[in-house]
């Protein structure tokens, strides 16, 4: 059995409601005979709320025939085709009258009394400060994060211990061979990624004192260089530098 | 003693007929105006006679009492019950540019003639024809606010100002005669 036929119905059904066109379209009676064609064949659960969704959406389009035939019969109606040449024709000043000419604005006012001013002063003092309300408006609620440090991903086996030490190695080496340079055109490789990879591992060398971080506040450029100072033991303190896509385009176009 | 009472009688239904001017010209919702069940429970079983007294009061001074109903509301307690205008303006009474005005106009009668309800992508289409498009973004957004249009799933129709404010058929007829 293929219900295709009745998915086409309902469709055409929601598209009638959507677009506001004409319900008189629908074939009602043949619509209820395709249904007791269908009915017959019904097992499933599912085939029963198909049943029921198309007898919902031939409701709707029952009502809107009778809206339909309301609105048609009365004052309002107009063909929607000559209203719509009949606009375009108007100038916007004569679309103005015509609607000031039909206009009777409300007549309403806005005063505040003394007794509601008095029910705003009790609410005032009845009202808790905000600092005591904090659970009246909540922070959203987020995820508990975690964070995996070399030793978590070698104990998950996604890194070795040897692996990562001949990483940092080879960074060193390259560090000893280059000298004082900029950070930026220290790390940079040919691959985004890889540079990304490089920083973190020159995160490393600064963190256990084999390389030198240098800022030039005036300048605002950081420059690395070998160090053979001890690792940090006491003051630790952070160094954010940023490292983005577009800056790294940048450099490799130069 | 008969005198008394009719003289008692008469300031209580000038005292009903005074709270039923202040319920009605003062703002008590979001919406002006207040529900019919609010006026009974106000002015009592008769409310609808003490409106019939301030009807008169206010005919003198060019404005009547208007109830305004949703579909399917047959009672008089469901109405929405307000103080309009009787007779159209002489003066300028909005502070509202003109095109935006015309553009009400023109929106109002496209969707009184598609039977009430319009989709909003159609309505923007058609104005375009006449008024810069993000004008007209605005435009449906600050009529939908004030009431004139109502928006569901993007669809505009009739909003209960337009029902309360203006007479559409006069509306339709001075746009087809002009």
């Amino acid at each position: 059995m293929k219900p295709d036929e009745l998915f086409r119905l309902i469709n055409f059904c929601e598209t009638i409601q959507k677009e506001g066109t004409d319900p008189f379209d629908l074939d009602v009676k043949k619509f209820l005979e395709t249904l007791k064609h269908y009915h017959k064949k019904w097992k499933r659960l599912d085939d029963l709320l198909l049943d029921a969704e198309a007898i919902s959406e031939l409701t709707k389009i029952i009502e809107l025939q009778g809206k339909w035939i309301r609105d048609r019969s009365s004052s309002f109606y107009i063909d929607p085709i000559l209203m719509e040449l009949k606009l375009k024709m108007l100038e916007p000043v004569q679309l103005a009258n015509a609607f000031i000419k039909s206009w009777h604005p409300i007549i309403s006012m806005d005063r505040i009394t003394t007794k509601r001013l008095k029910e705003g002063l009790d609410y005032w003092n009845a009202l808790l400060p905000f600092s005591e309300r904090k659970e009246e408006f909540p922070l959203p609620s987020t995820s508990e994060t975690f964070t995996f440090d070399v030793e978590d991903l070698i104990d998950l086996n996604i890194l070795s211990r040897a692996e990562f030490e001949d990483s940092i190695k080879a960074v060193l080496n390259d560090l000893e061979e280059r000298g004082r340079i900029e950070y930026h055109e220290f790390i940079y490789d040919d691959e985004f990624e890889s540079s990304v990879e490089k920083a973190y591992l020159t995160s490393y060398l600064v963190s256990e004192g084999k390389a030198e971080l240098d800022i030039d506040a005036l300048e605002e450029e950081v420059f690395i260089s070998p160090s053979n100072a001890p690792a940090n033991t006491g003051d630790v303190r952070s160094i954010p530098i940023s490292l983005s896509y577009e800056d790294w385009l940048r450099w490799k176009r130069k | 003693m008969e005198e008394e009472i009719e003289e008692e009688s008469t300031l209580k239904a000038e005292r009903k007929v005074k709270k039923a001017a202040q319920i009605l010209f003062f703002r008590r919702h979001r919406i002006p105006g207040v529900k019919g069940w609010e006026l009974k429970k106000a002015l009592g079983d008769n409310y609808m006679d003490v409106i019939g007294v301030l009807n008169s009061a206010l005919d003198k001074l060019g404005m009547e009492v208007k109830r305004i109903t949703e579909e399917g509301e047959e009672k008089t307690e469901h109405g929405r019950f307000m103080i309009v205008l009787k007779n159209h303006l002489v003066e300028k009474a909005s502070g509202e540019r003109i095109d935006d005005v015309a553009m009400l106009s023109a929106t109002l009668a496209y969707i009184i003639s598609k039977q009430g309800k319009a989709p909003r992508k159609a309505i923007e289409n058609f104005l375009t024809d006449k008024f810069p498009k993000h004008r007209i973004f605005f435009a449906l957004d600050r009529y939908i606010k004030q009431g004139y249009l109502g928006e569901d799933d993007k669809a505009l129709y009739i909003g209960w100002r337009t029902r309360a404010e203006v007479d559409r058929k006069s509306l339709l007829d001075l746009i087809l005669a002009s």
